[in-house]
């Protein structure tokens, strides 16, 4: 008897063990790992050399580099942040009665985003060749064509539409359903109260689809501070360093040349800070002003 | 001032046609009730009127003029919607002043209809709590709030108490009917509750199918229905209908009373169910009568006399002035008609009553 | 004045004027499928022409010449088979894994009072929350230095396998489900002497099926498409998933030949479109809810 009522309250920890210890290897002590290797030179080969905070010194004032990246990111980020919301918001409203057309357009918007971020970028790394079908198009408008991602002025504004079209699918649709939620008598009151469209929208709409357009910014700002796949597979940071962005500046101090583990842990642990003070941020400032049931 | 008038009137939800041909007069100043099953188009009614659900054809004037390209919010009508409605990321205060700031009405004046409506409904001490703080009887008087403030000409009400429970439902009548005498505005009210169209109404508007069964006061409508299904409808229990061959009788449950064998109309029966409701007691009858012109069946009574048990037999009797009678199609028929088909029911009847009583 | 003011709406024809508007809305929608439709009719087009007709300026809209030259290239010369049974592997044992882990974990959060229970729940979140561009390189390190029975696991499929183990997104959905489930019908079980491991394969999972599908979905899109984990685990070639092999695609010697590289696309794709034809309103719906929740 007494066996099994041991057994009873050991249950639950047997039950979250696997998960757990996952989790302890696989990120929480490669958490706390990289906080040591980034103060330690190391390269997988030689022994690690503790090196106090000679890595944090190098990145912030002696690699130039990283902080073209962050430049890189952080306008990455915020074009996104800026065109996915807006546009996701105004392609649910443009989207949002039942039709044919609407079903139709809205699963062709989705298909991207189950896609590969390889396959986009190679279909867009096709589409964008100097003479590739962007150009043509261009030509039949009798306006000359862009270098697109060959050039250091428009490479990082490419990737960025890019990423936008893999996109702007899915938050369109998060955005509907938080729209379709919203009962219809709502706006029918307000059409009653002699609100006119854009009064609704502002007045009625907004506010309450305000918790998924928060939802909407955390997430872009997220996903957009990781960006490396369509960096790495499109330019690999160039044309000289124009598309160069924070994490792909660690893999390659990481994983080429002088294999700089340390260093590249430092930067890691510089982006996983500036992540984490981005959503106190967040919180702590535009939740406040959203509207929650 | 709030004169509504539906003139050939369809309305179609894709091919599905809901409300075919439809003709109505709601007279100013007056609470009418459109009452009817669920489906039947009252609600749709209300909403063209709103302009939030447009007929597909034909006209509808507010006070003479043709209001069809009006939009909603420049009609002069303000509704109460069955769930509410309320904005729900606005305090109860500017719930109430959206309409005014849209229509433009200046602040002082603004915060003085406020401060007057929120009185007359007892929300002067919740004007700044957000809807999610308030009781479901609160938001209802937010709704109604909202409605007061703009000082329509019409009001439309689409199921307001359906959301409430029994006991805050009845005392909300009461306050509704208060409103309108106090107000003395045209009011539209849609409800699926007969109860509630009888207890409120002065025009009853009584819909089935998309079509208009009967227009008339609720005295009128329980004495005098026009057919089967409004006779049914108006009424707890619904009115006992027994076909006299091809056509029908009927006969109201607390019309009938019980003991003597006499008159032109009664028969015996056997108690099947009792159920006490306090100052009346419903009897469930299973009725048999030999070669009676009606058809025999069970019928509902509703009486003050309890005394009665379950399997005991007795005879019920309904005075001839109670009778109704309705014709093939389900119409009333009554005796001076000129059709001579309720004579005829009443004289077989009769005849019978002569033959065994 | 009321009587002024409706009259003037009936001087302009509403007809014509929603007439127009109507025709520029179904433009628009048209465009907007266009956009989203044409790069994926592109990449099936151009991996069915031949390489000539793919440079040729400018392009042609349908092959002239339908040519299977892109396919043959993949499958034969480049032997995608050897990857694709790479990609399924790593699938098959992340989901295994992920199955055996999540179900008991969510189970135990979701049913059971226990100490620390609080604490490992906010490990799962947390887990969540970190980026893998974050903690790849100590696990990379992990995996290099940590030889079990002198195998190094670089050269085996696992590194691109376990550090999935534990799903904390699945984790914390399972979660919200299992909830959903009421005390009362655990309990009757129990009374039915069912043990614990009987109540989670005969009620908890038939009655969280569709979020179990969910789960799965996602974990089988995200692990069919990911580019970066595996590009930073592999260092052999025995060891490429499909989507590395696709990319290689690009890295020949004589210049990027555009069928091979948009038939290997199409080809990763083709699972993704199938997915998507079968249940694109189911994918579409739970990935709404996982914005809307």
């Amino acid at each position: 008897m007494k066996k099994k009522a041991t057994i009873r309250k050991a249950a639950p920890y047997i039950m979250v063990m696997p998960a757990v210890i996952f989790l302890i290897i696989f990120t929480f002590i490669p958490i706390l790992y990289l906080f040591v290797l980034s103060f330690f030179k190391y390269n997988l080969i030689s022994d690690m050399q503790f090196i106090g905070m000679d890595n944090y010194k190098n990145l912030f004032f002696v690699e130039a580099g990283f902080w073209v990246a962050a430049r890189n990111t952080v306008i990455y980020t915020v074009s996104l942040v800026i065109f996915l919301t807006l546009f996701s918001l105004l392609l649910a409203v443009a989207l949002e009665k039942s039709s044919l057309l609407n079903a139709f357009a809205q699963r062709l918007m989705f298909l991207p985003h189950l896609c590969a971020t390889l396959t986009v970028a190679m279909i867009f790394q096709w589409l964008m060749n100097e003479e590739g079908m962007f150009n043509a198009v261009l030509g039949l408008f009798k306006l000359p064509g862009l270098r697109w991602l060959n050039s250091s002025d428009t490479a990082l504004f490419s990737i960025i539409i890019i990423a936008c079209w893999k996109d702007i699918g899915y938050y369109t649709i998060i955005m509907l359903s938080s729209l379709k939620a919203i009962p219809a008598e709502i706006n029918e009151a307000a059409q009653l109260d002699n609100a006119g469209f854009l009064r609704r929208f502002f007045r009625i709409t907004l506010p309450m689809v305000s918790p998924q357009l928060f939802f909407l910014l955390i997430t872009i700002t997220m996903g957009a501070f990781k960006v490396f796949d369509m960096v790495r597979i499109l330019t690999e940071g160039g044309p000289g360093n124009s598309t160069d962005s924070i994490v792909y500046w660690i893999y390659k101090k990481a994983f080429t040349g002088t294999l700089n583990l340390g260093l590249a842990s430092a930067a890691s642990v510089v982006l996983m800070g500036v992540m984490m003070l981005m959503t106190v941020i967040y919180f702590n400032t535009i939740n406040k002003k959203v509207h929650y049931q | 001032m709030g004169e509504i008038q539906f003139k050939n009137i369809c309305k179609k939800f894709g091919d599905v046609k809901v409300i075919e041909d439809l003709n109505l007069t709601i007279k100013d100043g007056e609470f009418t009730v459109l009452v009817g099953a669920s489906g039947c188009g009252k609600t749709t009614l209300l909403r063209m009127i709103a302009g939030i659900g447009p007929a597909t054809s034909g006209e509808l004037f507010l006070d003479g003029q043709e209001v069809s390209d009006v939009p909603p919010g420049k009609r002069d009508i303000a509704m109460v919607f069955q769930n509410y409605a309320i904005y729900p990321t606005m305090s109860v205060k500017k719930n109430i002043e959206f309409g005014l700031i849209n229509n433009k009405v200046p602040k002082e004046e603004r915060e003085r209809r406020i401060a007057e409506v929120a009185d007359a409904v007892g929300l002067t001490p919740y004007l700044g709590r957000k809807p999610s703080e308030l009781s479901g009887g609160q938001r209802q008087r937010v709704a109604l709030a909202r409605a007061m403030v703009k000082e329509p000409k019409v009001f439309l009400l689409d199921e307001p108490l359906s959301n409430l429970d029994a006991k805050l439902r009845v005392t909300m009548r009461s306050e509704l009917i208060e409103l309108h005498h106090r107000l003395g505005t045209t009011f539209v009210y849609v409800t699926h509750d007969q109860t509630e169209a009888m207890s409120m109404a002065d025009t009853i508007v009584l819909m089935k199918d998309g079509r208009i069964l009967q227009v008339a006061s609720p005295v009128r409508m329980y004495s005098d229905p026009g057919q089967v299904y409004v006779a049914q409808f108006i009424g707890t229990p619904p009115m006992n209908i027994l076909p006299v061959e091809d056509r029908y009788l009927g006969y109201r449950p607390e019309k009938v009373k019980f003991g003597e064998m006499k008159g032109t109309y009664c028969r015996k029966g056997r108690v099947l169910t009792r159920e006490m409701l306090g100052s009346e007691t419903l009897y469930k009858i299973e009725l048999h009568a030999e070669n009676a012109p009606e058809k025999q069946g069970t019928i509902m009574v509703k009486t003050e006399d309890y005394a009665h048990s379950i399997g005991e037999e007795l005879w019920i009797r309904v005075e001839e002035d109670e009778l109704y009678f309705f014709g093939k199609d389900e119409m009333r028929i009554k005796p001076g008609d000129g059709s001579m088909e309720a004579e005829e029911i009443l004289e077989r009847l009769r005849d019978y009553a002569g033959l065994h009583f | 004045m009321e009587k002024q003011s409706l009259s003037k709406y009936h001087s302009f024809s509403y007809g014509a004027r929603r007439g127009a508007g109507r025709l520029l809305s179904v433009l628009g929608r048209l465009f907007l499928c266009l956009i989203f439709g044409f790069p994926f009719y592109w990449m099936v087009i151009t991996s069915l022409k031949t390489k000539a007709e793919s440079i040729q300026w400018p392009p042609t809209m349908w092959p002239r010449i339908l040519s299977l030259d892109g396919y043959k290239t993949v499958m034969t010369a480049m032997d995608l088979t050897k990857y694709f049974k790479n990609s399924l592997f790593i699938i098959f044992w992340v989901i295994v894994i992920q199955l055996l882990v999540m179900i008991p974990a969510a189970y135990a959060f979701a049913k059971y009072e226990f100490r620390g229970k609080k604490i490992m729940f906010a490990l799962v979140m947390m887990a969540y929350m970190t980026p893998t561009v974050v903690t790849f390189i100590p696990v990379y390190i992990m995996f290099a230095k940590i030889q079990p029975f002198g195998i190094n696991l670089l050269n085996t499929l696992w590194p691109q396998i376990l550090p999935f183990g534990a799903n904390a997104f699945g984790i914390f959905l399972l979660r919200q489900s299992f909830m959903q489930i009421p005390e009362e019908v655990i309990e009757s079980a129990r009374m039915d002497n069912a043990g614990e491991i009987s109540i989670m394969a005969h009620i908890m999972v038939p009655m969280s099926k569709a979020t179990i599908v969910t789960v799965l979905l996602f974990s089988f899109i995200n692990h069919w498409n990911a580019y970066f984990w595996p590009l930073v685990m592999c260092r052999t070639d025995e060891v490429k998933p499909l989507i590395l092999a696709v990319a290689d695609i690009k890295n020949v010697e004589e210049g990027i030949v555009w069928p091979t590289m948009m038939a290997g696309n199409t080809l990763v794709m083709l699972p993704i479109i199938i997915l998507f034809v079968f249940a694109s309103q189911k994918i579409i719906a739970s990935m709404a809810y996982r914005g809307v929740k």
